[in-house]
């Protein structure tokens, strides 16, 4: 159908919204509420445009025949301005957050308050993430997001009028509800009303402590996002800067949480292969994601002895770090602070575990990470590329790839085909559980007998695979869209091809390994050497593996 | 008292003519189309205030491929001043369910819905029992009626608000279309109709002297005999004014809350187009008076303070601007005001009114825009009221 457009005259799909039309001919409209990949809201009348000398939302209408849109006159600005200075009350924008909001001020003109601010919310402060609903400005993205993609509803409105606010259930703290610290709706929150638990304040105390010996550990897909925060493409693998920026920040050694997966895949391979033997419970579900084993307490506790009982891949380093490094190097272990750099909130939460005692001291995530090293006044950009140090410094392809959704399994499934027969995998790289499909499905053949798997990331697709996992042997869920690359401790993201491009910097890191099968990692044969013995036994139980309890929703 | 003063004043009314079952009889005679062709033919709309004609809407629904369909009978009746649904539910409710069968019949619904004004709750038990009689008599093959009760939002009565309520989800309005005639409960076609309409189905199914221009009017306010009253559309506002029998002179009448604030003009004929000259919107024709002692200001502020409560608080303009428009109107009685803040009311009202996502919000500010209209000296003297001190 023909529509005018801004007085141009274009051709129009009947059933796409008035705003992706727009956006497909080149003109942005800004938008709030919205989520590519949701059902629209319509709620904060951000996006009006005029059509036929009416203002409709962009978002939740579709073009008539022959309809005039305006997206641009007087009439336009000043209602999309006058509803944002409802909204948001005082525009604040801290340059460093880089917050979506900012660029909507700019784009609707708006330069300072209007009225009154009246919300008085007491902030909910969680050990993970951290809401403050005084910021609050209703959009419901982190509502949807927790629903329809994560499937936790650990959050909704609540109240009606000028008193609606987001809230947990029976207006509780996150941190006793059945929110499973994902941090997704961090990332889909555009006026930075929750946030990570920041943990520099007592990171950059531990590095000013001449006592202590600071160790950095950085998790596989740090290395294919922390670009973004210093203006790089997303997608850009910045490894080696990443060791020398915290380097640079006064770290005494940073390790590659890449060998505590390899670690993980010793051990999870040879937990699946000894299931396999001897009858164990099936599926195995893999629990590298502190946000998965959450939902799983929380959802699906039938479930705990289904799950491997191996610690995530920074978990098993930390402890590592503080008994087989620690007795290396000569260093008490109580001097050692270990602070793991994750893309994670959940991985603040798993650190307070009861359930494992555990080596790591702090997690900071990616964007606290790039907080601090431009507080630290580091150069990012500058820097050279160094290496990790030896010590606990050498990792695999396998370990890298553990980022991204479909890793854990496929790196997994490399060990596995060896320890089981002897070989290695003809085929190295499983196509068939990469990408971004939700539900991902392959089967192998060991030792003459048929292994079905599958991986699933995002809650509301981990959901989905539950309701037929019987049909598998082996399961690796991630809580995030994408795995640990989409991460909510990642640096916040609006093109959603970002995820994509992360994802493939860090096959592209596997691919270019040397070494790229965790069998193969000559430290881990040392570590087993010296100290372990062999996968599962008495002492990697002891450091490496964990339980899991029930826990009440309410 | 309040019973025999109905009953006093009902005798007679075209609404309470009962019709016995034998409307869904004839109905089931005439066949689908035929009732919809005599419902068009009789001119019936629909009673709750949009005035939508009501065999175009079961015929939308009726035509639309599921497998399924409903039909809700509104009777949320949350809307200030008006209690013309209770009269029908009290005295006429058999009738008002037949015309939910016949609906049911001609659309070709099996459950239905009487979404029933949580502060109605001791209408109930009554209610029950005449729908199972009903359904009884009517030995409608598998059509259910559930009674439902609503929470007490006055949101709830805007259509897609109330479904989400009848579906389990809090009680918030979604934007249009899809329109609920085609996808409404579970994503199914449902017909939404008043009480009120559903009665003069019956009614209209039925007589053949049913008479399409009577409307019942809610009156209330300064005035000795308030009550639900039976006029033809087009009668003059005096002979209202003749049996409401006000004490003192009448200065302004409210439409409900949301249809604005007018003067009261005795030469004027009740027809939505005078109506709308004025600014203000009909609804469903329940009217509040005032007299001379009143202040219009003060009206506006307690129907602000009553939005600013009910908004469902899902969109921005009618969650963020109901509360500062009573603030403004709050600093204006309390003598701080000056003439911009009176602009202001003008601009955010206007705003809500373009850009709010339901009929509630669109509504929300027309009781500022009409009161600033028509009644100026009121504002001018809370204005000058603060230059003095």
């Amino acid at each position: 159908m023909k529509i005018k457009l801004n007085g141009k005259e274009i051709e129009a799909d009947s059933a796409k919204s008035l705003l992706d039309t727009c956006r497909e001919n080149g003109i942005n409209v800004p938008t709030l509420c919205y989520h590519a990949s949701l059902f629209p809201e319509a709620r904060c009348r951000v996006c009006l445009v005029e059509m036929n000398g009416k203002l409709v939302t962009s978002c939740s209408t579709k073009p008539r025949e022959g309809a005039s849109i305006i997206t641009n006159n007087e009439h336009v600005m000043k209602a999309r301005r006058l509803n944002m200075e409802l909204m948001v009350p005082e525009p604040a924008c801290r340059k460093e957050d880089d917050l979506e909001v900012c660029g909507i001020y700019e784009e609707v003109g708006m330069r300072s308050a209007r009225f009154a601010n009246i919300k008085e919310y007491k902030p909910d402060l969680g050990a993970a993430v951290i809401r403050d609903n005084n910021k609050c400005i209703n959009c419901g993205r982190c509502v949807k997001v927790c629903a329809d993609i994560q499937g936790v509803y650990a959050i909704d409105f609540a109240s009606r009028a000028h008193n609606e606010h987001v809230t947990p259930y029976f207006e509780k703290n996150l941190a006793d509800v059945a929110c499973i610290r994902c941090g997704q709706c961090i990332l889909n929150c555009p006026v930075g009303a929750i946030s990570e638990r920041s943990h520099i304040d007592e990171v950059i105390a531990a590095l000013d402590d001449p006592e202590k010996h600071v160790v950095a550990q950085v998790a596989p897909s740090i290395r294919a996002a922390l670009g973004e925060l210093f203006g790089m493409p997303a997608g850009t693998l910045v490894t080696g800067k990443t060791v020398a920026a915290l380097r640079r920040c006064g770290f005494d050694k940073v390790f590659d949480v890449d060998l505590g997966a390899d670690m993980t895949i010793m051990e999870e391979a040879s937990e699946l292969l000894h299931r396999l033997g001897n009858g164990g419970k099936m599926p195995m579900i893999t629990t590298c994601c502190p946000g998965w084993i959450l939902m799983m307490e929380f959802f699906y506790h039938d479930l705990i002895g289904n799950m491997s009982t191996c610690r995530s891949p920074h978990e098993m380093l930390g402890m590592l770090i503080k008994t087989y490094y620690a007795k290396k190097a000569g260093i008490d272990p109580k001097k050692i602070v270990v602070v793991s750099i994750m893309p994670c909130t959940a991985k603040k939460f798993e650190s307070t575990r009861e359930e494992l005692e555990t080596g790591v001291d702090y997690v900071l995530t990616t964007r606290e990470l790039g907080r601090l090293a431009k507080m630290k006044k580091v150069d990012f950009a500058s820097l050279p590329d160094e290496e990790f140090d030896p010590a606990l410094g050498i990792a695999t392809g396998a370990g890298v790839i553990f980022g991204a959704t479909g890793g854990v399994m496929e790196a997994a499934l490399r060990t596995a085909h060896f320890l089981a027969t002897g070989k290695e995998l003809e085929k190295l790289e499983i196509t068939e559980i990469r990408g971004m499909k939700g539900i991902k499905e392959g089967k192998i053949v060991l030792n003459g007998k048929e292994v079905r798997f599958a991986c699933a990331h995002g809650g509301a697709n981990a959901r989905q695979l539950m309701e037929q996992k019987d049909k598998y042997h082996f399961i690796e869920i991630m809580a995030c869209p994408g795995g640990c690359v989409g991460g909510g401790g990642q640096p916040i993201y609006r093109d959603p091809d970002t995820l994509r491009k992360r994802t493939e910097a860090i096959y592209g890191a596997d691919r270019t390994s040397k070494l790229r099968r965790s069998h193969e990692n000559p430290i881990v044969l040392q570590i087993y050497k010296e100290m372990l013995g062999a996968p599962l036994s008495e002492e990697a139980e002891r450091l490496l593996h964990t339980h899991y309890v029930k826990k009440d929703r309410f | 008292m309040l019973r025999k003063r109905n009953t006093r004043r009902s005798e007679g009314m075209q609404i309470l003519r009962q019709t016995n079952m034998e409307a869904l009889e004839k109905a089931r005679t005439l066949g689908s189309d035929e009732v919809l062709t005599l419902l068009e033919k009789k001119g019936l709309e629909g009673r709750g205030g949009a005035a939508y004609p009501t065999a175009k809407k079961w015929r939308n629904s009726r035509d639309t491929p599921a497998d399924e369909r409903f039909i809700v009978c509104n009777a949320d009746e949350g809307e200030p001043g008006t209690f013309k649904d209770k009269l029908i539910i009290r005295h006429n409710a058999e009738t008002m369910i037949e015309g939910m069968l016949i609906a049911a019949y001609v659309v070709g619904a099996k459950k239905c819905f009487i979404y029933l004004r949580g502060e109605y709750e001791y209408l109930r038990p009554r209610l029950q029992e005449q729908v199972d009689s009903v359904l009884a008599k009517a030995k409608m093959d598998g059509v259910e009626i559930e009674i439902v009760r609503g929470a007490g939002a006055y949101v709830c009565g805007e259509a897609t608000a109330l479904l989400q309520s009848i579906q389990g989800f809090r009680g918030t309005s979604m934007y249009k279309p899809p329109n609920p005639t085609t996808c409404g409960l579970w994503g199914k076609p449902t017909v939404i109709n008043n009480v009120e309409t559903l009665t003069c189905v019956a009614q209209a199914v039925l007589f053949d002297d049913w008479n399409p221009s009577l409307r019942l009017l809610s009156l209330s306010g300064n005035i000795k005999n308030p009550g639900v009253y039976e006029f033809p559309l087009g009668v003059k506002m005096s002979t209202v004014i003749d049996v409401a029998r006000p004490e003192k002179k009448l200065k302004a009448m409210s439409f409900g809350c949301f249809g604005g604030i007018m003067p009261v003009d005795e030469n004027m004929a009740i027809t939505p187009e005078a109506i709308c000259m004025e600014q203000c919107q009909h609804g469903a024709y329940s009217i509040i008076f005032m007299d001379e002692t009143v202040n219009v200001v003060d009206i506006s502020y307690s129907i602000a303070k009553f939005y600013t409560y009910e908004s469902c608080g899902k969109c921005t303009p009618c969650r963020e601007g109901t509360i500062r428009i009573l603030n403004l109107l709050k600093k204006i009685r309390n003598g701080k005001g000056v003439k911009k803040d009176l602009q202001t009311l003008q601009e955010l009202a206007t705003h809500i009114q373009e850009t709010a996502l339901c009929g509630l919000g669109q509504s929300c500010g027309n009781h500022v825009l009409t009161s600033i209209k028509h009644f100026p000296q009121d504002y001018d003297y809370y204005l000058k009221k603060g230059a003095k001190t």
